[in-house]
């Protein structure tokens, strides 16, 4: 090769090292040293993170209460379609028995309700609910439209479905004075869902807006998306934080979904003090006819969410079969290398 | 066909098989006899068979009618073939080469037909029609249909670059120029306006354009040189010669132009030496042979022009029948792969029924009472678990890798391009790189067992170099200076002295120039002058340069070693001689040629001196020249010594001697010289005897050594090739003795070698047949077969076959016409059952026969075929392929190795040579055999564990990824979701990491399959068991679907790129940065895809706007990802540590102790032992010709007389030109 011709070498090639695969390289060995330090750094970091994990989760304090047997009364009378205009409500009494720190947050919680099966979840118009057409319900099978051929918004089966308990937490100060704690229906969502997914058709009158489309309210619905809070004309429309939150669909068949968050304010300030407190739940949402049931939770959090324990243990566990993993993998490299000392010395 | 031959006695009833002819009859198939004659109808055939058996049996094959410069003849409606419903097209083929498959109208629909045709694709258009339906549509309709369109793009696209390349070869072909007769002139016109009949005018060094029938040529005689190298692989002139009264009449352009001769010939066949058919002219007949005919791909030498009439063109011709058909050639991995498909395929339908079934069951228990769910049909839950089986069938469509086929390609084709980059590939000398032809080969190369190499211009340069010489006992050759030194200095003998040296030669002896100049040692001299004087080489002198055409390169290097020592052969007539004798002419008498042949391996010739002596002059073997010298030969057991040493050195030796002649028993010998040259039966046979009576008591003068120059690097390929457990054969058409003697340069044998040769092996062979037969009755069929070897362990033993014995032995032979003629009508059922019955038993037979040689052959080290013939060594390579289901290389220069190229997995083509017909077919072309070891040891094994190592990650990232929709299944009631379009939106990453320097192995593909399974299962319930009871640091809608898929998917595309670069031995910035850049690329992805800017443009098709930038912000999640992505791939660099640790694999090893190996890897060329007198082979003696061209000389055809050039006789067609010696 080093004596060339000079003739006419037009098809030499290239003397890349690219070309000619003689890129730098590195060689990944998986020598005895790498691999166990790898394995023991890792079983600390993963024991440690354990250990925080389960001692903030510990921290948090959570109350869950179940109330589909509570009121079971009132799903009685619902589930008899005569009585579907008539309002149940149910009153749940608790005992909290120390006081709730910091934050605390108001969830309702459905179990064995499928929000990930594929034809639900596919049933709703982002284009509707992004504010720009009211017809755009393509995607919306099988509400998108009433008898009348007038569409119905918002259209699909996740917003037919939606939550429609109303729940009220009220502090029992005494047997007769009666506190209703306040909760804060805002930034219970997403910033981006609230100020892009989710928009209202413009920012006049809302009533107005809505009614001046023919629309059809969504068959479940007792009463138009334009009057969801009445407390709040903000919170109306497409823009109801409870629509917003109900809209973004579980992954599992049980889950829960912010319904409020304390307000901090006098008597509160601290978050809930121990006592006597009590549900009070109008009583709209069906679950009985699936074999669903629902609970309200009360939780305080930390940075890493929750009370779950999962994570924790998780951690705890992996770190600690690490460890174990490299007890025994540095057993039988010394065990080996002294049989074999060639194929360690390099 | 060939019944009737089951009474085993019948092959034997021939003689032995001739190791010295190649043989003809391997083309005749039972195809080809059934189709003719099927047409008769029985009673016609009945009466006309016992005439037909009289008959000679080619003359009623004669149905092949050309008539000379006529071409509406051939346009006759009887010459018509239909071809498609009404379109006829006539049988003459024209002779336009077509290789490519498609043109501009038929390329898209037969493309997509071809690709159609692989099941994937098939699949994927099934898909795609599902998906149409809306009931079951799970997934948007460009998930399938932009990957189908890619690659069938893709696809579709190389087949077109590959397509357009044969355009332009055959283009180039196709326009290659020669000069036709055209409306009364000659006329230049291109290769594919000629047809049948029509007469064509070749010039020197001019390729045959199709197979043509000589009709004159400048020559005497019309004689016309040509080279068949393309052909049969011999470099030596061959000669035909035209009919005498052609040659008489049909000289000029006119008489040319208004010859009318009709031709009747055989159809066209592959027999490339053989042709029967008659020439009808100025009524009468004169038979043709294939010694009139130049066949296509011939290259015409030494003769100014010639004349000829073509009978077969394009695809008719013999070289063209004989390229085999070109096969779709497939990996083997390409069918491992196809396999797993399959079986993915019904894992699929398994999994998809599964959960279709666990579907309408949760529909009857759950669904159906879940008013929420309500989609207004009443469909019931079977019918509903129906169609969410198609449902899965969509969704779970990636486990059936569509993205797998292209990937495979697009690795393939980087491969390729490596390949061709490959500067150690690349021939400086040639200007030529290594090129691989098809792309989907590359993995194949590392995994070959057998080579069928082509010698002549494959293992060897062909070129033939004077080396060394043994005079009076001294031998000359080695470096010396001319004081009788040897010296370290290397320098090469300067020749300048002499004015006729051609400068070529290399010869670093400068102490016989001294002697030769000196004169001291007349033998010196006279050694010389023997090699001008005895031979048969036509000389040529063109501008004062001497040209010789020899008809072996033996016989031309020796004669060319006389010139450049100063004993120049000028010229020859019929009877004289001319030599220039270190500057002074001398013309000698030559009384006699007695020609060299086969038998007497030894060629003499007789002269007169000047000064009126007579001489005899004499070249043989030494085998036959030591029986045949004088008693008193002083120099005898020094030359023996010698020929030793240069057969030790695998040099083609010839043995020199002389003697003088008394006038008076010349005189003598000349009269029975006379008689037996003009007796009519049993000519040769006298003369041999004749010949016999004078060429005794000779006097030793000395040897020759020739080298046939072997390839650069060689034996150490062949010896690398041999450790990596690599069979070389080697398939030839040259003379055995010729192959033998490059078997031992190359290395292939050995001193300590056993050869066995055809007649060993065919009694080997009886004798396993016999035994076969023995144990065989009632219970072959249960006993198992017992596989015992045919040698006894150990020893390097090896094969050497001739094409004659190879049909010997595999029952190949020629089928009788007229058996096949009676047995083409059985007359009664009884017959026709016997006949069946006895064809199935011969079937049975031959296939036993077969697979016993097959069997034979590998048990040795090393086989070399000689004089066979393309077919046949096609057919070697098809049954090493076929009985020993092993991976097959050919690698060959010349047509003759097309069909072979062809038949090989992988066919290799030497390029940079003159004929490119090898190259074209081959799949891998190089300009040097040394190359073989870098393609497959190097690209082939890299090419093959990255393809492995590839498989087996895309195996496991696949079914890790599909499988995370079959655990989530579970949780969603069985229904399809959509996560999968989402991430498979944001996987670009997965198929554009780093393909390079993954070291694999492949057979695991049920581990990767395992390995993907808990790869899936971790990713996916780590998430699960983190998502159930969490909630968002803000409190915020924890858990939602689109949160949860975005940490799997990361989790999934850290823990897949992770994983590459764990199994990634070699890391290079390539690498690194396709890992990293691959997982940097999917996070920019997706955040994009999650921006809010591309919701308000697109709101419908992007719905997971800000769960990228809300799901990520926490804190649990990232731990959630860590942790799973930990927990994926701490096992798999445990498990790596410990079997690494626990069963170091070859390579681990080889990596530990790589640099004291490095020394070790240092081929060590094997040690030459000299074993003075024990040397059992002496006899690669220096002819590979059949016959010389005595006769041609002694009968002064070939002999140039003066005659006008060429541009006279086309010029002035009317100027009388006669020849003026026509002895």
């Amino acid at each position: 090769m080093e004596e060339r011709p000079q003739h006419c070498l037009s098809r030499l090639l290239d003397n890349s090292a690219l070309k000619q695969q003689e890129l730098p390289i590195h060689r990944l060995y998986f020598t005895a040293r790498r691999v166990l330090f790898v394995f023991f750094a890792t079983g600390i970091f993963c024991l440690c993170m354990g250990i925080i994990l389960i001692l903030s989760a510990r921290s948090t304090q959570e109350i869950e209460i179940n109330y589909t047997r509570i009121c079971a009364n009132c799903a009685k009378l619902q589930e008899n379609a005569s009585n579907f205009d008539k309002e149940c409500t149910c009153s749940i009494p608790f005992y909290l028995s120390g006081k709730m720190m910091g934050n605390v947050y108001m969830y309702y919680k459905l179990y064995g309700f499928y929000q990930n099966l594929y034809l639900y979840i596919r049933s709703r118009s982002n284009r509707q609910l992004v504010g720009k057409d009211v017809k755009a319900v393509e995607d919306c099978a099988p509400f998108k439209m009433s008898d009348n051929k007038t569409p119905i918004v918002p259209c699909g089966a996740i917003a037919n479905s939606m939550f429609n308990d109303t729940i009220i937490l009220s502090h029992n100060i005494n047997s007769s004075v009666q506190i209703k704690v306040p909760m804060l229906k805002s930034r219970l969502t997403w910033w981006t869902d609230k100020y892009v997914k989710f928009q209202n058709l413009s920012s006049k009158n809302l009533a107005d807006e809505f009614r001046g489309k023919i629309h059809t309210v969504p068959p479940n619905w007792p009463k138009p998306i334009y009057d969801l809070d009445k407390k709040d004309p903000r919170n109306n429309g497409f823009l109801n934080d409870d629509f917003i939150v109900w809209m973004r669909a579980a992954a599992f068949p049980t889950f829960k979904k912010l319904y409020g968050r304390l307000n901090r304010t006098h008597h509160f300030i601290e978050g809930l003090p121990a006592g006597n407190y009590s549900f009070n739940i109008t009583y709209n949402f069906p679950v009985t006819r699936f074999h669903g049931e629902k609970s309200v939770v009360l939780s305080t959090l930390t940075w890493c969410g929750g009370n779950s324990l999962f994570l924790g243990l998780a951690y705890t566990v992996t770190g600690a079969m690490t460890w174990l993993a490299s007890f025994a993998m540095m057993a039988i490299h010394i065990m080996l290398k002294n049989k074999k000392m060639s194929f360690f010395h390099q | 066909m060939s019944t009737e031959r089951d009474s085993e006695t019948t092959f034997d009833e021939d003689s032995q098989p001739n190791d010295e002819v190649v043989p003809y009859s391997d083309d005749e198939t039972e195809d080809e006899l059934d189709d003719q004659g099927s047409a008769v109808e029985p009673e016609q055939n009945r009466v006309n068979r016992e005439a037909e058996e009289n008959r000679e049996p080619f003359r009623k094959e004669c149905t092949w009618q050309v008539k000379a410069n006529d071409r509406k003849y051939h346009e006759q409606p009887h010459f018509m073939n239909t071809k498609f419903l009404c379109i006829k097209e006539s049988k003459y083929a024209n002779n336009a080469i077509k290789t490519y498959k498609y043109n501009a109208f038929t390329f898209i629909p037969m493309n997509l037909f071809e690709q159609f045709k692989r099941a994937a694709n098939l699949y994927f258009l099934a898909l795609l029609i599902l998906q149409a339906v809306p009931q079951i549509s799970t997934l948007a309709w460009y998930t399938t249909l932009v990957p189908l369109l890619v690659v069938l793009g893709v696809t579709a696209i190389k087949d077109l670059v590959d397509d357009v390349a044969r355009h332009k070869m055959d283009k180039e072909i196709n326009n290659r120029t020669c000069e036709v007769i055209k409306d009364g002139r000659f006329k230049v016109a291109k290769w594919k306006e000629i047809q049948v009949g029509d007469v064509i005018r070749l010039k020197k060094n001019d390729f045959v354009p199709a197979d043509i029938l000589l009709l004159s040529s400048s020559e005497p005689n019309s004689l016309c040189y040509v080279e068949t190298a393309e052909l049969d692989g011999e470099t030596n002139l061959k000669f035909k010669m035209s009919l005498e009264i052609t040659d008489q009449y049909l000289q000029r352009e006119d008489t040319l132009a208004t010859f009318d001769g009709f031709i009747e010939c055989e159809e066209p066949n592959n027999r490339l030496d053989k042709f029967t058919g008659t020439l009808f002219w100025r009524n009468t007949s004169f038979p043709l042979d294939a010694d009139k005919i130049l066949l296509r791909g011939c290259v015409i030498r030494n003769t100014d022009f010639c004349h000829g009439l073509v009978i077969f063109a394009g695809a008719d011709t013999k070289i063209m029948k004989n390229s085999g058909k070109t096969r779709f050639k497939r990996t083997k991995i390409d069918y491992l792969m196809n396999y797993m498909v399959y079986t993915i395929f019904v894992v699929l339908i398994l999994l998809s029924a599964g959960l279709a079934i666990g579907h309408a069951y949760w529909e009857a228990q759950v669904g159906n009472s879940s008013w929420y769910l309500y989609d207004g049909e009443d469909d019931t839950p079977s019918y509903r678990g129906f169609l969410i089986f198609w449902g899965y069938i969509i969704v779970l469509n990636t486990m059936v890798p569509i993205s797998l086929y292209v990937s495979v390609e697009v690795i393939r084709l980087g491969q390729s391009h490596f390949i061709n980059w490959d500067l150690q590939m690349y021939y400086a000398e040639k200007d030529t790189p290594a090129k691989a032809r098809t792309t989907t080969l590359n993995e194949q190369l590392g995994q070959i067992h057998y080579i069928f190499s082509d010698k002549t211009g494959t293992l060897t340069q062909n070129i033939m170099t004077f080396k060394k010489c043994c005079i009076n006992g001294q031998i000359y050759g080695d470096h010396r200076d001319a004081s009788q030194h040897n010296h370290n200095k290397i320098e090469q003998v300067d020749f300048s002295w002499n004015t006729y040296a051609d400068g070529k030669l290399a010869f670093y002896d400068h102490y016989l120039i001294e002697q030769i100049q000196s004169g001291k040692e007349p033998e010196v001299r006279q050694f010389f002058f023997l090699l001008a004087v005895c031979h048969t080489v036509m000389v040529d002198r063109t501008d004062g340069q001497l040209n010789y055409q020899a008809a072996s390169p033996d016989e031309g290097a020796l004669v060319n070693a006389a010139r450049n020592f100063g004993f120049a052969f000028l010229a020859r007539t019929q009877n004289t001689i001319t030599i220039s004798e270190l500057g002074t002419e001398r013309t000698y008498n030559v009384l006699a040629i007695l020609d060299f042949n086969s038998d007497r391996k030894r060629m003499s010739i007789i002269v007169r001196t000047p000064e009126g002596n007579i001489k005899l002059y004499c070249k043989g073997a030494d085998t036959v020249i030591y029986e045949r010298l004088h008693r008193m030969n002083p120099t005898k057991q020094e030359t023996q010594d010698a020929l030793d040493i240069f057969a030790n050195e695998t040099l083609r030796t010839l043995c020199l001697c002389y003697k003088e002649i008394e006038e008076k028993e010349f005189t003598e010998w000349n009269k029975k010289f006379m008689a037996a040259s003009v007796a009519s039966t049993n000519r040769d046979e006298a003369l041999d005897k004749v010949y016999e009576e004078i060429e005794k008591d000779l006097i030793l003068l000395g040897a020759t050594a020739i080298e046939d120059k072997l390839q650069d690097g060689v034996p150490e390929t062949i010896s690398k090739l041999a450790k990596a457990d690599i069979k070389i054969w080697v398939l030839t058409g040259d003379k055995k003795e010729t192959a033998e003697n490059i078997g031992f340069a190359c290395e292939l044998l050995t001193e300590d070698t056993t050869i066995c040769y055809g007649e060993d092996i065919n009694s080997l062979l009886h004798a396993r047949m016999e035994n076969q037969r023995n144990r065989g009755g009632v219970y072959a069929k249960f006993a198992p077969p017992v596989q015992e070897s045919f040698f006894p362990p150990g020893g390097n033993r090896a094969l050497i076959i001739t094409g004659s014995w190879l049909n010997e032995i595999l029952l190949e032979k020629k089928t009788k016409r007229n058996k096949i003629l009676k047995l083409k009508f059985p007359r009664t059922e009884e017959e026709r059952r016997m006949r069946t019955q006895s064809k199935r038993r011969l079937e049975a037979k031959k296939e036993q026969r077969q697979k016993n040689f097959v069997d034979l052959a590998c048990e040795c080290s090393a086989v070399i075929c000689c004089r066979v013939t393309p077919k046949q060594k096609a057919m070697v390579v098809d049954l090493v392929k076929r009985y020993k289901k092993a991976i097959t290389l050919a690698i060959g220069d010349g047509a003759n190795d097309v069909n072979m190229i062809k038949t090989a997995h992988i066919g290799v083509g030497i390029s940079g040579q003159e004929g490119m017909q090898a190259v074209m077919s081959s799949d891998y072309s190089f300009a040097q055999f040394r190359y073989l070891q870098r393609l497959l040891l190097v690209h082939g094994r890299w090419s093959y564990i990255r393809m492995c190592k590839f498989l087996r990650y895309f195996f496991y990232k696949n079914f890790a990824f599909t499988l995370v929709h079959f655990w989530y299944s579970f949780f969603n009631g069985y229904s399809a979701q959509d996560v999968s379009d989402k991430l498979s939106l944001r996987f670009p990453g997965l198929y554009i990491v780093g393909q390079r320097d993954l070291l694999f192995n492949y057979k695991r593909f049920f581990v990767s399959l395992l390995h993907g399974v808990l790869t899936s299962m971790i990713l996916f319930f780590i998430p699960l068991g983190a998502y159930l009871q969490t909630v968002g640091q803000d409190g915020e809608a924890p858990s939602d679907y689109q949160s949860f898929a975005v940490t799997i998917a990361s989790a999934l595309v850290i823990t897949v790129n992770f994983q590459i670069g764990l199994d990634t031995s070699y890391w290079t910035f390539v690498n690194a940065f396709s890992i990293f850049g691959s997982i940097a690329l999917y996070f920019g992805i997706m955040f994009d895809f999650h921006s809010a800017g591309i919701h308000v443009l697109f709101p419908s098709a992007f719905q997971f706007t800000g769960t990228a930038s809300n799901a990520l912000r926490q804190p649990y999640i990232w731990l959630t990802i860590i942790l799973t992505v930990a927990v994926g791939l701490l096992p798999v660099v445990a498990i790596r540590f410990l079997s690494m640790t626990i069963w170091p694999s070859e390579s681990d090893k080889i990596q530990k102790h790589r640099k004291r190996l490095k020394a070790e890897e240092q081929w060590q060329r094997r040690q030459q032992v000299f074993r003075r007198g024990v040397s059992t082979r002496r006899s690669a003696y220096a002819f590979s010709h059949q016959r010389g061209y005595a006769d041609l000389i002694s009968s002064g055809r070939s002999i140039r007389k003066k005659r006008s050039p060429l541009d006279a006789i086309v010029a002035d067609g009317t100027a009388e030109y006669r020849r003026t010696g026509d002895s």
